[in-house]
């Protein structure tokens, strides 16, 4: 297991570094080298360390290591089959990660940041929603059970597309430079990321690796079902060019309007729900 | 006599804590839940608050607000309940106990938020006040639907498929949950996030999050 994480946060960070560099590209920049961001991490591991003088020292420090706990139990979780409703639980309590980090530095940059997360809940509920309707196709909630499902049915990608969309908007509102990334705008400096530096950064570079690489990884594995690694790896960076693409050639949304937008895909799909519901009896 | 269907979304029963009639079972997915309120009870017990500084708009001046220990410890107090509270609420194997805990939670966030003086934040906890009292009627509402219908509480009975729980009864659990949660605040009242003192200002956070996977198990379950 220790192998397969330390893996996954080389991948999820060489994802990012991948990110930036479509995201330059389709912008008519250079853009960094792909490994930037795994560079980046090597630098924060070894620079100058302090907590600022205002923080809630505790949690200051805290959050980074439960960032890293709860997507490491997420790459657990998604490794073994386990409950779909756990990961949704990760992906929820990421949200405190992110609102705990903005306000316990003590920063009125961190705290617009962390009451940006908080208004960026809705993010959630297209996830609800995605969760619903496997489970109406799948009867379980079990990642194991809904990939055999897959091998016997065919991709749920194909069978349950509005919800593989409404999961891709999920995904997409996690994303670095994208429309939804209000919580780190650039108006309010690194908004909830602003006071952690050094290896405070680091650890927060590496949660957030591993946390692009499960969403990714489970994206693949709920849509299409269980690949060989290889596969596996190409089809989440197919998935990952494409919202690079998204996140560049969409300007950041405001505070409200994402909270519009996710809403909308929600109802969207509680109507695609009722009707299927109608549909399967 | 205590013996989840093996069906049960949240996964294998682990184990079961039994205190006289009240009954709490470990399942990997409560058992993770537990893990999290457990931690972040353990945070507000043992973190201070931050001290915020606030920028004078129209400026370049800025200010450091004093943390009041008065203050710290009230909040302290109802953090610490509001987890205790989220703990029972994550673990228990039965529906009336559940809502009991919800609307501790509810009562211990308004206690957090209201303690801060300041009128933005006054402001929008007493709105929630309003709005954790009215989420009290269907929270309990539902239970006693559940009740009234299936002729139990027990989450043993209830998540068999030999028990029908009618949706209307799911439905106010959850729109219960929402409310004594502050789930819509987020959204429409994110500043009562500003007040002071990090730690126990996130267990508003961590409480009504949890609470909310704890519904959508129960709710599944049923």
């Amino acid at each position: 297991m220790i192998e397969y994480l330390l893996f996954a946060t080389f991948i999820g960070l060489l994802f990012h570094g991948i990110h930036r560099k479509v995201i330059a590209r389709v912008q008519g920049r250079p853009g960094p080298p792909i490994w930037q961001e795994i560079l980046h991490t090597l630098k924060f591991s070894f620079k100058e360390t302090w907590i600022p003088k205002t923080a809630s020292q505790t949690l200051f420090v805290a959050v980074v290591f439960v960032a890293i706990g709860i997507w490491s139990g997420a790459l657990f979780i998604l490794l073994s089959g386990g409950s779909l409703l756990l990961l949704f639980a990760v992906y929820l309590l990421h949200k405190i990660v992110e609102h705990g980090m903005g306000l316990s530095s003590g920063s009125p940059y961190g705290k617009f940041g962390a009451i940006r997360s908080v208004i960026s809940a809705a993010s959630e509920l297209p996830l609800l929603a995605t969760v619903a309707v496997i489970y109406l196709f799948t009867g379980s909630l079990s990642i194991a059970d809904i990939a055999a499902y897959q091998q016997v049915h065919g991709p749920l990608l194909i069978l349950a597309f509005p919800a593989a969309a409404a999961m891709y908007l999920v995904i997409l509102s996690k994303m670095h430079y994208g429309p939804f990334s209000i919580i780190e705008a650039k108006e309010i400096v690194s908004g909830n990321m602003t006071e952690h530096f050094g290896v405070w950064r680091a650890g927060l570079e590496v949660g957030f690796a591993l946390k692009t690489y499960v969403l990714l990884y489970a994206f693949v594995l709920l849509f299409i079902g269980p690949l060989p690694l290889g596969l596996a790896l190409l089809l989440m960076l197919l998935v990952l060019i494409s919202l690079s693409f998204v996140c560049a050639v969409t300007p950041m949304l405001s505070p409200y309007d994402t909270v519009t937008i996710q809403s909308l895909v929600t109802g969207a799909l509680v109507i695609y729900i009722i009707v299927l519901g109608v549909v399967m009896g | 006599m205590f013996n989840l269907p093996t069906t049960n979304i949240g996964g294998q029963e682990l184990f079961v804590l039994e205190f006289g009639d009240i009954v709490a079972y470990f399942s990997p997915y409560t058992t993770a839940l537990f893990v999290f309120a457990l931690i972040f009870t353990a945070l507000a017990i043992v973190s201070r608050p931050e001290k915020q500084m606030d920028i004078a708009f129209g400026g370049d001046a800025y200010y450091a607000k004093v943390v009041d220990p008065e203050l710290m410890r009230f909040q302290r107090f109802m953090a610490i309940a509001c987890g205790l509270a989220t703990l029972g609420a994550m673990v228990t194997g039965d529906v009336f106990n559940f809502t009991l805990f919800a609307s501790l939670v509810g009562i211990t966030n308004i206690g957090i938020v209201a303690a801060y003086r300041n009128r933005h934040v006054l402001n929008a906890a007493f709105q929630y006040g309003i709005v954790a009292m009215l989420a009290t009627v269907p929270l309990f509402g539902g239970a006693a639907i559940v009740v009234a219908s299936t002729g139990t509480l027990s989450m043993w009975e209830l998540f068999t498929g030999a028990v029908a729980v009618p949706l209307i009864a799911k439905a106010f659990l959850v729109l219960g949950v929402m409310g004594e949660g502050m789930a819509p605040f987020y959204v429409a009242k994110a500043e009562i996030t500003r007040a002071q003192g990090a730690p126990f200002i996130l267990m508003v956070h961590v409480s009504s999050l949890l609470l909310f996977l704890r519904v959508a198990e129960i709710v599944i379950s049923m």
